[in-house]
């Protein structure tokens, strides 16, 4: 059995049809046997009865049609492509769906990086040359050849066709045979 | 509720699932214990139009080389460890030394030298694709040049 104190605090809910069913039967049960309580019931009703009144007297002073106006013309404005933009990501990226977002970009980046290691050649368009980081031919002179067919790198040592015991049918100390 | 069905608990499973698959890609990252290198030594010249069998599979890659024959002269494999170095003898009293130095994006970054007597021809350092090769060529012998077909493959 619940105490007054406790029933008095509900009872403005309880006129209000707020409280679960239980509650709102132990509620009934507790007015219609306890008369200190169901005064303050009836106080309670002839206050909200009296506030009602009031309320509806002065709303009927009021002019209702502007405002009513006004709302329409709200509703009928355009509203501009940034504010939808801005909308549509507010409502896409809560804040549940977000914290999606980082596991899923590391998964990407990943899947991207180990590609490479499991399916060697997927890049085979951009990687597949050999790249020279350095050269140093001790005053020989170099050429770089990377030819697209075959996917082929080739350094060539050459030498000056002035250079020293040179003979013209000699590829190798002439300019490179590419 | 099954426990799956929790927003929370799916993105706990697919954190989980995360931090293994990045062990993976870190295990396939992981440098190679050592690397096979193979060095195909070839003569190119231009007295005959005879290209040697052997050599069958690198017609594309000895093609802009514009010599008429090709003979293979020596082929060579040596597995040499991630951080040590290969050395191979090349005709014409030269050596090839070969230290691969890394081995990142399926790719060996190698270190090769060529020598003739002892005097340094040249030093170069060349990334090439894991399986791959690229061609060094040029120095005379015999009345034509050599050309060195270095490749590597990671073990």
């Amino acid at each position: 059995m619940r105490d007054c104190e406790s029933i008095r605090q509900s009872i403005g809910r309880w006129l209000d049809g707020e409280l679960e069913a239980p509650e709102s039967e132990s509620v009934r049960a507790h007015l219609a046997s306890c008369a200190e309580c169901g005064k303050a019931q009836q106080q309670l009703e002839s206050i909200q009865q009296m506030l009602k009144k009031t309320l509806l007297a002065e709303a009927q002073q009021i002019e209702f049609l502007p405002f009513w106006r006004g709302v329409q013309l709200r509703i009928a404005q355009r509203t501009p492509w940034h504010e939808q933009a801005l909308d549509w990501v507010r409502a896409t990226f809560t804040l549940s769906r977000a914290a999606w977002l980082v596991p899923a970009s590391i998964a990407l980046i990943l899947a991207i990086l180990s590609l490479e290691s499991y399916v060697p050649g997927w890049r085979e368009g951009r990687n597949s040359f050999a790249s020279v980081e350095s050269i140093d031919a001790y005053g020989r002179n170099v050429a770089l050849l990377r030819e697209n067919e075959s996917k082929t790198t080739v350094i060539w040592l050459y030498e000056d066709q002035e250079g020293e015991n040179e003979t013209a049918d000699e590829p190798a100390k002439s300019a490179p045979a590419f | 509720m099954r426990p799956l069905m929790n927003p929370r608990n799916q993105l706990r499973l697919f954190s989980l699932v995360l931090i293994l698959a990045a062990g993976w890609v870190g295990a396939a990252e992981k440098n190679p214990q050592s690397v096979q290198v193979t060095i195909r030594t070839i003569l190119a010249e231009n007295k005959s139009d005879d290209f040697d069998p052997k050599l069958k599979g690198m017609e594309q890659q000895l093609k802009p080389l514009k010599y008429r024959s090709y003979h293979l002269l020596k082929a060579e494999d040596q597995n040499v460890p991630a951080k040590g170095t290969g050395s191979f003898e090349i005709p014409g009293g030269r050596s090839l030394t070969v230290a691969p130095q890394e081995f990142q994006n399926n790719r060996i970054a190698l270190k090769v030298r060529l020598t003739e007597r002892d005097k340094p021809v040249i030093d170069t350092t060349v990334k090439i694709p894991n399986k791959g090769n690229f061609i060094l060529g040029g120095p005379p012998h015999e009345g034509g040049v050599l050309v060195l077909s270095i490749s590597a493959t990671a073990q």
